[in-house]
């Protein structure tokens, strides 16, 4: 359990303030945001993600990385209603270190998702959506009424293209540069390009080993497209901020890709969706 | 402490990483960032070539050029050199300089005998089926040749794609005491972590995997392992030095 003085010797007060227009020296300060982590249990142990990511070694890590905040949703389920009440509980025990995102699966919760995505945005406080299942119009009209970001890692770059197309409202981010892993480099390429096609395609540079990949996405389309992220807690969230540091961009830029932007994407939450 | 980077390229070719493209490293653009990432010395490979005798005379010329800088290291393909290896590698390794050699497919006894006898160590990554680790293509070189030195690069599993390769890998160090395991391109720190904890320190090599990977990352991917100073300067040069000083 943290403590207030942990929290506040941590950012969690300076995030608070920031998006609370305090306006205080310290709120000035762009706050750091991890855009990928995950968080929670799942039933299968047959894998890391599908067996427990812990947020207290995300803290811990945070930390000595200087992040402020990081976005966290579940690992590997079949279903996620529980998982996503305990993202809920997540944020709440640590209150002020994370910000929660409902995960769901489109195929397996189908004719569900409205309601729970609904309730979990308004009621318990996410204020996001992980996809890695393709996700049709029930998914996508409810993220649409409630202004939240979709973090989708789809199984080919080339499956944003038309959803993206047919929800412009919608804010996607495209993780880790199209490619966990850098598996396939031309993933990367398509992900640039696909960002660069559609104003509502943002890439995330977790887990991106070919970094020369994150310096093009960076020099061809704008610090405003790139988010930082790392995919916590199989992914180590300093040696990914190491990747966008040694960048050696201008501040400002760099304070886009470690929070500006998805502070930016979180300020669009409409609430209660019709 | 001297800072050895145990696993580099240079030259043209077509790249070791999947999806394979053609590839030409410059080795005075390597030299350079390593200078900028505070590495003394760095070990440099060919890329996969047609013609391992031409790419490893390349090696050896760039390396003339700036010895206090660059470590050669011979490339053969054990299956389509066979009855040649031995040969080759004795006038690469006498002659030509360099140091090591990394076998483009699973060593055969030739080139394993070839390496016994000149006491150099062995590169070998597996290039094996997606989803299989190296432990099953190590066992049987490993415990047949215990005098040779081998180095498996990646922590096991380049870019992490699974996590059991790097169980696998570390489990290879604990059995079998001639097998080191280089750092370069993992994607996951946390196996790294795992090794400098559970493993010998002297079996871990600094590497980068420079040009294709970015050396600073390297570099801050042991730096994050917060190590004593003697383990940190161990990992990042002083281990590899002794392999090489032995060959």
């Amino acid at each position: 359990m943290s403590s207030r003085r942990d929290f506040l010797a941590q950012g969690g007060g300076v995030m608070v303030a920031a998006l609370a227009g305090t306006p205080t020296q310290a709120a000035r300060r762009t706050p750091m945001i991890d855009c990928h982590a995950h968080a929670g249990h799942a039933p299968a142990l047959t894998d890391p993600w599908t067996t427990i990511a812990d947020p207290e070694e995300i803290l811990r890590r945070n930390r000595e990385a200087g992040i402020d905040q990081s976005v966290i949703f579940p690992i590997s389920n079949d279903t996620f209603e529980k998982a996503n009440q305990e993202i809920a509980g997540i944020c709440r025990k640590f209150a002020g270190h994370f910000i929660g995102y409902a995960k769901h699966d489109p195929e397996t919760e189908k004719g569900r998702i409205r309601a729970m995505l609904i309730r979990e945005c308004n009621e318990l406080g996410l204020r996001g959506l992980k996809l890695h299942v393709h996700p049709g119009p029930e998914v996508l009209d409810t993220v649409a009424e409630l202004g939240i970001p979709v973090i989708y890692h789809p199984a080919r770059v080339a499956l944003i293209e038309e959803i993206s197309r047919d929800y412009p409202t919608v804010d996607f981010i495209l993780a880790h540069l199209g490619a966990d892993m850098s598996y396939d480099w031309r993933e990367h390429l398509a992900a640039i390009e696909m960002a660069r096609r559609h104003q509502n395609v943002y890439l995330d540079t977790g887990a991106v080993v070919l970094t020369r990949y994150i310096e093009q996405a960076v020099h061809e389309l704008g610090a405003e497209k790139i988010i930082f992220g790392s995919d916590e807690p199989e992914v180590d969230c300093r040696l990914e901020i190491f990747k966008i540091r040694m960048l050696e961009l201008p501040k400002l830029q760099e304070e886009k890709i470690l929070g500006g932007n998805l502070q930016r994407l979180l300020g669009k939450y409409r609430g209660k969706a019709a | 402490m001297t800072v050895i980077d145990a696993h580099a390229l240079a030259g043209k070719g077509i790249s070791w990483a999947e999806p394979q493209r053609e590839v030409n490293y410059d080795p005075a653009e390597l030299v350079e960032r390593s200078i900028a990432a505070g590495i003394d010395r760095v070990c440099i490979v060919s890329p996969r070539s047609a013609d391992y005798p031409a790419a490893n005379q390349y090696i050896s010329n760039v390396c003339s050029r700036q010895p206090e800088r660059l470590i050669g290291i011979a490339v053969h393909h054990p299956q389509r050199e066979a009855g040649r290896i031995r040969q080759m590698l004795d006038a690469e390794v006498k002659s030509l300089g360099l140091r090591a050699v990394r076998s483009d497919g699973h060593p055969t006894r030739e080139l394993l005998d070839a390496a016994s006898e000149l006491q150099i160590p062995v590169i070998y990554y597996p290039n094996r089926k997606r989803g299989a680790g190296p432990g099953r293509w190590y066992h049987m070189i490993a415990s047949t040749y215990p005098h040779v030195r081998f180095i498996l690069p990646h922590l096991g599993e380049y870019c992490s794609e699974t996590w059991w390769g790097h169980m696998e890998a570390l489990d290879l160090v604990r059995r079998y005491p001639n097998i080191y395991l280089d750092t370069g391109g993992i994607g996951s720190l946390k196996y790294l972590e795992l090794a400098a904890k559970e493993l010998p320190p002297e079996r871990i090599l600094f590497a980068s995997f420079a040009p294709e990977l970015d050396m600073r990352v390297g570099v801050e991917s042991i730096r994050l392992l917060h190590l004593s100073p003697e383990r940190h300067a161990a990992i990042m040069g002083e281990n590899m030095l002794k392999l090489l000083r032995n060959s």
